[in-house]
């Protein structure tokens, strides 16, 4: 398959696997070993002081896997930034997934606050790879002040709807001169061979194999489909129909015609 | 008694007894600094001035680390 290029690196996988979720770090890690993915994101947070073993690290393979740190829990462009920064000087890494979800139900990316913050981030060396609502401007937008990617919602974070967006997602992969990662609410396998077939670049999965009765299993059923899909939007999809068009000949028929 | 706010929660310390660095503080908690990261008064502080980074009485630290997330 071809390659997946952000910000100049080269990746063999399409799929970014989110490490929320999973029962135990080595469920964790089974997964992300059957996902084949090269991209894992993490969040930061406070340390417990009051339970000091939870360094989850330690079950990611730093040397298999490119760290995405996340800016979850930011309300606002000040508190992203903030946690991007902490996160370059936790890590040495620069790239982080942008994310400001002021709204606690939905989880809905706030557009005026990711931009501002994704300007700010860029001037400061970051590769910013932006969670956003499927919002064509806005992803015109950031990725006029210079983001590595868009990364839009098929529908809210963790609430496996699949391709609720598609109509806008189309219009943003028709578009975009940098990779569009389709993040958010992909709950099946066929979602996700849905957006690689619609030429999405990648996508990013957390909850729906996470949570899975077998996470490995579905790790493994989603990388399978992202190749799928990927395979079948370089093969250039046949164009669909509103009327029948016979695959078999049209002549020839065991019968006499009648004049 | 000298007090450091510590992940937002104020710790007391009998007076002379206040860890002298941040590394001090890393271990009087029981804290692994490996994938930690601190900020003392809203500026970052890298692992590696851990050992050589003071820390004064009423000063606000945060210690931050790594968690699973998408």
């Amino acid at each position: 398959m071809d390659n997946l290029i952000i910000a100049a690196r080269k990746f063999t996988s399409r799929l970014l696997v989110g490490t929320g979720k999973f029962a135990s770090c080595e469920v964790m890690a089974e997964a992300l070993e059957s996902s084949g993915t090269e991209i894992v994101t993490v969040a930061l947070r406070r340390v417990n002081i009051d339970n000091k073993d939870d360094d989850m690290l330690r079950a990611i393979d730093l040397k298999k896997y490119l760290l995405l740190p996340n800016t979850s829990g930011a309300r606002d462009a000040a508190e992203a930034v903030r946690l991007a920064r902490l996160a370059r000087a936790a890590t040495g890494i620069n790239w982080v997934k942008l994310e400001v979800t002021p709204d606690p139900y939905y989880l809905l990316p706030d557009p005026v606050e990711t931009l501002k913050a994704a300007e700010i981030l860029v001037k400061d060396d970051f590769v910013v790879l932006p969670y956003i609502n499927a919002d064509p401007v806005l992803s015109r937008r950031l990725q006029d002040v210079g983001t590595a990617t868009v990364m839009p919602l098929g529908s809210p974070i963790g609430s496996n709807q699949g391709l609720k967006t598609r109509a806008a997602l189309e219009i943003i992969i028709e578009q975009a001169n940098v990779p569009v990662v389709v993040d958010a609410g992909l709950g099946l396998p066929s979602h996700a061979a849905e957006a690689m077939e619609m030429g999405a670049d990648a996508v990013l999965v957390n909850t729906a194999i996470a949570t899975a009765k077998n996470p490995a299993q579905m790790a493994l059923a989603f990388k399978l489909a992202v190749e799928a899909g990927r395979m079948a939007y370089n093969s250039g999809p046949a164009a669909a129909d509103r009327r029948a068009s016979a695959s078999s000949p049209l002549t020839g028929f065991l019968r006499d015609e009648q004049i | 008694m000298e007090k450091l706010r510590i992940n937002g929660v104020e710790k007391e310390f009998a007076a002379g007894r206040l860890p002298a660095t941040l590394a001090q503080i890393l271990e009087h908690l029981g804290v692994e600094p490996r994938a930690v990261v601190a900020e003392i008064d809203g500026r970052i502080i890298e692992r590696e001035k851990f050992a050589e980074t003071k820390v004064q009485k009423g000063q606000s630290i945060e210690l931050v680390r790594f968690v699973p997330g998408g």
